[in-house]
């Protein structure tokens, strides 16, 4: 038993990486040509589930034990690398926060292939489906499970790599893969923070492990403020609260699964699950509580406001998601990591259930979308506020949207009017092509054509160069060197002529004798 | 064994003159044994040359004429060895590319071999006197090929050729002589004559050596005297070009790597001076050979702006430079040989060397336009290839030496760049030229002999090693003179 208690928390490594694996093996089906007709579709399904089902399986096996035996701490499987005196393990953390919300996640995401199983069948992208959910289930157990912040983010990006991915899964339709864009692009915003805050473990304390990182006693107030703000910047946008909450609405042109697995259950946890993990850190700074349950409040109001007004089961459930992380983030704000802990799970079962269940409602329904309330419908302001969704996007889009695209406009006719010109590079490739393809007859005197500042500097010395070069040269016969020589010729001649005469002959003779005498 | 060498293109040359004139493929066959011979030969000595040792190896000499103290000496060194072995691998790709011969198939091959011997004896000789006539000696079958298998010009393309030459030459003798009276041991021996010429004051070693750099320079050509040069390679029938710039002009820099080992003094004062015109004439053949239309003249230019990488390396006078200097003698003779090759099969084909009139020769040579780009990319000195090694070590001698100026270097590279990558723009855009549709790829024979060189670039880029270490021991020793 004992051994047993000893190996099994080392093959922790397995439970994100079985769901790794399902994906490389999809991959392998789709790159290798496996992936047509409807006999295609079992074998993609079934890896996804079993690895989802024995990753489940194991993490119920180590969750056994831990309600026996006690959970196993932090375990280290290895070392990822060493640079320096930085040094990152692959080290993974089994409380009783991680195994069960991982369980959680195992069983919401094993339960949801199997019912996308049918769900998908004969879609297009049945095979890039299932490659996803599976990216996503092995990111979501790392973050979960990873012992570092390192590994953490790793899983954190894996998460919204494949969210991007399944948000833009109908990739012919605009619309989605804008959307996928929009979704990513917030998250990046996010990931800043991830990374300022994983910097900053590296830079203060040497380690990013959790357990040191989270009991680090010596740092003061402001400093575990800003370490921890990194952090929660992170879990602001993957949790979709206030400033950043419009992702999510967009994020809905995925499939309806993986809606029900990314915002309804699972990822859209993430950042909750993050401050509860920081726990003993946020304790350290408490403006950074205040500031979490704020705005935890104004997206709970917000997720509120704009779930009345919405008409399609999907918006209608996202936005009721909202409020419900909005509540768990003001529930951390307070203090009540245990409270928010509790809310989390129970509101991921039963989201992923309705999310899940969300295509039927159509048919269960017996009337029409209950309208909204009455007083909201006499708040004229309030109402348009909450159907516009309080203009979140547009204020995004006026703050850094339309100056980030006016700016690389500005950036982008600097290099087509002045660099381009200077260096003489061609205004685009299509430009250049067009020119190549129809001014090739047009164009055949101009061969030694030098482009911009450079080429005419080159274009102008090859000029005086060659001016100089056929000078220097034989090469014409009236050049000035052959006239020179020319001359001198003809002269030589006529001396040679007067010398040939009898009178010069005699006068040389005497000046001979004279300059002698 | 140096004897054998030089003795075997004759032999052939001898034999190629009794055949009967009426077979043409049997007289090839014969030249290309006989060169083929030459190059076994040669690159056999290999396994007999000691890379290691500096000095001079396979040494022989006999007395020629003891009056004057001259005599028939052979031996090869660090700088020698690997321009033997260019020079008798060119000859092969030279007589492999010269199908396009058609007249007087006889005197053509048997004035190629002389050619070869006369100038794997400017490399081999280690007698002032014996140099001066091996010299001299490839002017003459030069002068023929031109202005017998040459084109409309010809005649005035070899007239110029060796009136430049022998006007050089004539300077060479001179120092020659200067040399030969300022040896207290009376004799032309390389090493002997060396010894005389360190004792020489300053002002006698720059004049002497300025003689030498007249004669030596015309053949490299250096920037004012390179008048020979553009009508001379365009002039002459397609294959002569490959010897003329991948050997020949090599010829030229050989000598001014002996002399600067002789004349020490005058080289240290000269040093500024050299690297200005290795400089100019980079420059210079770099701007021209961009304003050239004319494919062969283009490549001409830039031949010319190649040597004066040579000159400048040569000039820095320390190890990394000099290495640079040999490493680009090698890396030329395989980059302008396979491009005056590729060059001259094209201008079979298609009659014509305006840049214009080719576009996506790609789609109907897909062969000619790989070597080709191969060639011009090596030319530019890409990494990988044999140009780069040479161009790196002029670049960090050059930097040792005058810092900030070989920012020049990296000029003239920009500006073969430019044509280069022009060239290479022509051969794979636009659209297919009607008439140029049927153009047949390269041949068998020419694919060898282009592939052999390309090989050769490629090899030298990637280990550089097996030239580096040739030449290592002989290049340190001879830096070791300037300290």
């Amino acid at each position: 038993m004992n051994g047993l208690l000893e190996l099994a928390p080392q093959l922790a490594w397995l439970i994100p990486l079985l769901p790794l694996l399902a994906a490389a093996g999809i991959a392998l089906r789709i790159l290798s040509g496996h992936d047509k007709g409807d006999g295609a579709e079992p074998p993609s399904a079934r890896i996804a589930i079993y690895c989802a089902g024995a990753a489940l399986l194991l993490l119920l096996g180590l969750d056994v034990l831990a309600l026996g035996w006690g959970v196993p701490g932090q375990v280290r499987s290895g070392i990822w690398f060493t640079s320096g005196a930085i040094v990152l393990p692959i080290s993974f953390t089994l409380d009783a926060l991680s195994l069960s919300i991982a369980t959680l996640v195992a069983f919401i995401a094993t339960l949801t292939l199997i019912f996308s199983r049918n769900y998908l069948h004969r879609e297009l992208g049945f095979h890039r489906f299932f490659f996803g959910m599976s990216l996503f289930t092995a990111g979501m157990l790392l973050i979960v499970l990873a012992g570092n912040v390192a590994l953490t983010f790793v899983g954190w990006e894996l998460a919204g790599v494949s969210s991007w991915m399944l948000i833009g899964y109908a990739y012919e339709r605009p619309t989605a893969t804008s959307n996928a864009l929009r979704a990513i692009v917030t998250n990046r915003i996010g990931d800043a923070g991830f990374i300022l805050g994983i910097s900053l473990a590296f830079i203060w304390l040497g380690t990013v492990e959790w357990p040191a990182l989270l009991h680090a006693n010596r740092l003061g107030t402001l400093s575990a403020g800003l370490l921890a703000l990194g952090f929660v910047v992170a879990a602001l946008a993957k949790s979709a609260q206030v400033p950043f909450s419009p992702w999510i609405a967009r994020a809905l042109e995925g499939p309806t699964p993986s809606s029900a697995i990314f915002y309804g259950a699972l990822m859209v946890h993430a950042g909750v699950f993050l401050l509860i993990r920081m726990e003993p850190l946020l304790r350290q700074a408490p403006a950074l509580m205040s500031l979490i349950a704020v705005l935890g409040l104004l997206t709970a109001l917000y997720g509120y406001f704009s779930g009345l007004t919405q008409t399609d089961v999907k918006s209608a459930l996202m936005f009721a998601t909202t409020t419900q992380v909005g509540l768990m983030f003001i529930a951390c704000g307070l203090g009540w990591f245990t409270l928010a802990a509790w809310h989390l799970g129970l509101h991921a079962s039963w989201r992923a259930y309705q999310f899940l269940a969300s295509p039927s409602y159509m048919h269960l329904m017996g009337g029409p979308t209950r309208a909204a309330p009455a007083w909201l419908h006499n708040k004229q302001r309030l109402y348009t506020a909450a159907l516009q969704r309080f203009w979140l996007e547009q204020l995004s889009d006026w703050l850094l949207v339309r100056p980030t695209q006016q700016l690389s406009r500005d950036i982008r006719n600097l290099d087509d009017n002045v660099v381009s010109r200077l260096v003489g590079l061609p205004d685009s490739a299509v430009v250049s092509a067009f020119m190549v393809a129809s001014g090739e007859e047009k164009n055949q005197d101009k061969v030694v054509r030098g482009s911009g500042l450079a080429g005419a500097f080159l274009e102008w010395l090859a000029l005086k160069l060659h001016r100089f070069e056929s000078r220097l040269l034989f090469q014409d016969g009236d050049s000035r060197l052959g006239r020179i020589l020319a001359r001198i010729g003809s002269y030589l001649v006529a001396v040679e002529g007067l010398l040939s005469q009898p009178r010069y002959l005699l006068l040389i003779i005497m000046a001979t004798l004279v300059v002698i005498l | 064994m140096l004897r054998a060498l030089f003795l075997l293109p004759i032999v052939g040359a001898v034999i190629i003159a009794l055949l009967p004139g009426s077979n043409p493929r049997l007289i090839r066959f014969a030249a290309l044994l006989a060169s083929g011979a030459a190059m076994g030969l040669a690159w056999g000595l290999l396994g007999v040359f000691d890379p290691a040792l500096a000095g001079v190896q396979l040494f022989e000499t006999h007395v020629w004429n003891p009056r004057l103290g001259s005599a028939f000496s052979l031996g090869v060194d660090g700088f020698s060895f690997p321009m033997v072995l260019l020079g008798t691998l060119l000859t092969v790709v030279t007589i492999l590319a010269s199908n396009c011969i058609t007249k007087r198939v006889k005197g053509y091959y048997a004035l190629i071999l002389l050619l070869e011997s006369g100038m794997l004896g400017v490399f081999m000789a280690r007698d002032w006197s014996l140099f001066y006539v091996f010299w001299e000696l490839t002017l003459i079958p030069l002068f023929f090929l031109i202005d017998r298998w040459g084109s409309e010009n010809k005649h005035r393309a070899a007239l110029n050729f060796v009136l430049y030459t022998m006007g050089g030459s004539v300077f060479m003798l001179v120092a020659l002589l200067l040399l030969y009276d300022a040896n207290p041991g009376h004799s032309f021996d390389v090493a002997s004559i060396a010894q005389g010429a360190r004792s020489l004051s300053q002002e006698a070693q720059i004049l002497i050596f300025l003689g030498l750099l007249i004669g030596f320079g015309v053949k490299v050509p250096i920037f004012p005297l390179h008048g020979w040069l553009p009508l001379a390679y365009v002039e002459a029938p397609s294959p002569i070009p490959i010897l003329l710039s991948g050997i020949l002009a090599k010829m030229g820099s050989y000598g001014l790597i002996r002399a600067a080992e002789m004349l020490p003094l005058a080289v240290q004062a000269l040093q500024g001076w050299l690297a200005a015109l290795g400089m100019i004439s980079m420059i210079y053949g770099g701007v021209l050979a961009w304003h050239q239309r004319d494919l062969k003249k283009m490549v001409a230019y830039s031949s010319m702006s190649h040597m004066g990488v040579v000159l400048l390396g040569i000039a820095t006078l320390n190890e990394a430079g000099l290495t640079g200097a040999v490493m680009q003698m090698v890396a030329h003779g395989l980059v302008a040989g396979s491009l005056f090759l590729l060059i001259g099969l094209l201008y079979e084909r298609t009659n014509t060397r305006d840049i214009a009139e080719f576009s996506s020769l790609v789609q109907v040579m897909p062969r000619f336009a790989f070597f080709t780009v191969l060639a011009l990319v090596a030319a530019v000195g890409f990494p990988g290839t044999a140009g780069f090694i040479a161009e790196v070590h002029v670049l960090i001698g050059g930097f040792a030496r005058w810092s900030g100026w070989v920012i020049i270097l990296s000029m003239s590279v920009l500006i073969s760049a430019a044509y280069a990558f022009r060239t290479v723009g022509r051969l794979f855009t636009g659209p297919v030229r009607e008439e140029m549709r049927l153009i047949p790829d390269l041949g068998r024979a020419e694919f060898a002999a282009v592939s052999v060189l390309a090989s050769g670039i490629l090899l030298v880029g990637i280990f550089p090693t097996t030239v580096l270490g040739l030449i290592s021991a002989s290049v340190r020793q001879l830096s070791k003179v300037f300290g």
